[in-house]
């Protein structure tokens, strides 16, 4: 089962070259990074005493995280799942895949693995950029050294498995949603509704109740002008909670369609 | 021995019952024609076979294994297509088999080897979705035949192909089952297409099999004549003698026709008919073709 797990990932992970999916998540990766690199070389004289700032990193960390924690990574986690399933519908290869001597389960826990895995390379890609939103502007720009402040990496570390915690309900819920229906607008038109609702409860003190807050939770966590609500419960807790139990059910729906590919 | 079985196989959509305890016997080593009209419930056992279709009633066995107890173990040694070509259409050729060759652990030359097969060598890296329908359909055909399989289970292969593919994947498939013993169960709707590539043939209509047996037993109701048609110098009088004679015959202002009957008695008639100065102008036999015999097995001649 193990084996036919790993050649079932490996055959996944062929799926995803040049697919919609890859390219979204290396756009995606790069976008805000990129915006911080624009913006900084236009106001770049500001650069010198912002490079010089005891929290430079910090302060670059939050402002490449504000956008991607409340809006690019909960839109990317819903686009990305959504397209990687949608793979097999549009390519009417259900049938195949369905046919192939795959237990059921290696067939579900490898395609959300390729999920789980572009999502880490999302991870990987955007802390990247965010390195090379501090190093461009230093290298383009006359008269601004190299920050002076240690790179926080430990911190960096922990804030990123974090996040990726936080967004698993996400991938899971996604995932549920797009093996069932062929149309890909569904999944997708579901996914943002659920992320808008998401946003408009944020000060509701039981918002941390949503499977679709916790990126968002987690960045407003040390916001001070109140706009969420503070969360009552452990959320990265709930986040695992909610995965494991959105995963499960996924699979039994999976499992149980009378009618495959 | 059979290589696939199915047993009383019953499958409804809401109260449309589609198939009607399907029976099929699939002897090992066969070319296995599968035939019947459009909508007649062969890509539905097809499907319920492979088990894209949860099985309602009845059972599966295939290479003497349940495919409810067993399905993976048998599904490593069957190559499917099924319907329109399953291909990824960002990918190359290459890239196709190659996710498959994964999956299946069997050689990696085996891609290149059934690339040649089906005649796409050349396709390099261009993308499956630039293919034509043809080339997808070949395609399809190496991705079932990639692991080198006991069992082809094909459901109108032929699709898309012009009148040369036809042949060529006729004669790959014969070649297939020759020379490395492969069974391979192949439906279509078009008798005359597949008549010269099985050795063996169902048909189905409106979820029940019709027919089954060998080539030969289906050739076999041939050699009965369908109907008998006379032209004499006196239509009348000859169709008075043939009511004497116990026949049932049907004047149409032309002919007189009549029931099938035996080659000797069509002898003895005109006999008869010469000896009662009856001047016989033409006697014509309709015999059955094949695809004739098809037609009245599912009923769509009267």
């Amino acid at each position: 089962m193990i084996a036919d797990f790993v050649h079932s990932f490996q055959s996944e992970w062929i799926k995803q070259k040049r697919s919609l999916a890859s390219w979204m998540v290396i756009a995606g990766g790069f976008f805000t990074p990129a915006i911080v690199i624009v913006i900084r070389l236009l106001y770049h004289d500001e650069l010198p005493r912002i490079y010089a700032a005891d929290g430079f990193w910090q302060s670059l960390w939050n402002a490449s995280w504000e956008s991607a924690a409340i809006f690019f990574l909960p839109m990317g986690a819903i686009l990305a799942t959504s397209l990687i399933t949608q793979i097999e519908f549009k390519n009417n290869t259900w049938k195949q895949v369905h046919a192939l001597p795959l237990h059921l389960a290696v067939i579900y826990v490898a395609k959300l693995a390729i999920i789980l895995l572009m999502l880490a390379l999302f991870f990987v890609l955007f802390n990247l950029g965010i390195y090379l939103s501090a190093i461009v502007p230093y290298l383009l720009v006359p008269g601004v050294s190299f920050p002076s402040a240690p790179f926080p990496y430990a911190n960096f570390l922990k804030e990123d498995g974090l996040f990726y915690v936080d967004c698993l309900p996400i991938v899971a819920l996604q995932y549920m949603i797009s093996l069932r229906y062929r149309n890909f607008l569904v999944p997708v038109g579901i996914g943002f509704m659920l992320w808008v609702g998401t946003l408009g409860s944020l000060p509701w003190k039981w918002a941390f109740v949503l499977p679709y807050s916790y990126t968002i939770l987690n960045y407003l966590k040390n916001e001070p002008h109140g706009k969420a609500a503070i969360p009552l419960a452990n959320i990265h807790g709930l986040a695992i909670g909610y995965f494991l139990l959105f995963a499960i059910v996924g699979f039994w729906m999976f499992a149980t369609r009378k009618e495959k590919g | 021995m059979d290589c696939l079985q199915t047993i009383d196989l019953v499958h409804r959509y809401g109260s449309q019952t589609v198939l009607d305890g399907v029976n099929l016997r699939v002897p090992v080593g066969s070319i296995y024609g599968f035939l019947g009209p459009n909508g007649a419930g062969k890509t539905t056992t097809m499907r319920v076979i492979l088990g894209l279709l949860a099985r309602q009633h009845g059972d599966i066995v295939i290479f003497g294994q349940s495919m409810r107890t067993h399905r993976v173990a048998i599904l490593r040694r069957v190559g499917t297509l099924i319907e329109s070509p399953s291909i990824y259409e960002h990918l190359t050729a290459t890239e196709n088999l190659a996710l498959l060759q994964k999956i299946y652990q069997c050689p990696v030359h085996r891609i290149a080897e059934v690339l040649a097969l089906v005649g796409l060598s050349g396709t390099g890296s261009k993308r499956a979705g630039r293919f034509s329908l043809g080339m997808k359909q070949r395609l399809s055909i190496a991705i079932a035949m990639l692991h080198d399989p006991q069992l082809l289970v094909l459901d109108e292969p032929t699709n898309g192909l012009d009148p040369n593919g036809i042949a060529e994947i006729r004669e790959l498939l014969r070649h297939l089952n020759d020379e490395h013993g492969t069974t391979i169960l192949v439906s279509s709707h078009l008798l005359a297409e597949i008549d010269r590539l099985v050795t063996h043939v169902g048909i189905i209509d409106h979820g029940k099999m019709r027919f089954q047996g060998t080539m030969a037993e289906l050739k076999n109701l041939q050699h009965t004549a369908r109907a008998v048609a006379l032209r004499t110098g006196d239509d009348h009088r000859a169709t008075q003698i043939l009511v004497e004679r116990g026949l049932h015959p049907t004047y149409d202002g032309k002919h007189i026709a009549l029931p099938p009957i035996a080659d000797h008695e069509i002898a003895a008639l005109n006999r008869h008919l010469v000896e009662r100065n009856i001047d016989v102008h033409e006697i014509s036999v309709q015999r059955n073709d094949l695809e004739a015999i098809f037609m009245d097995l599912i009923g769509a001649r009267t």
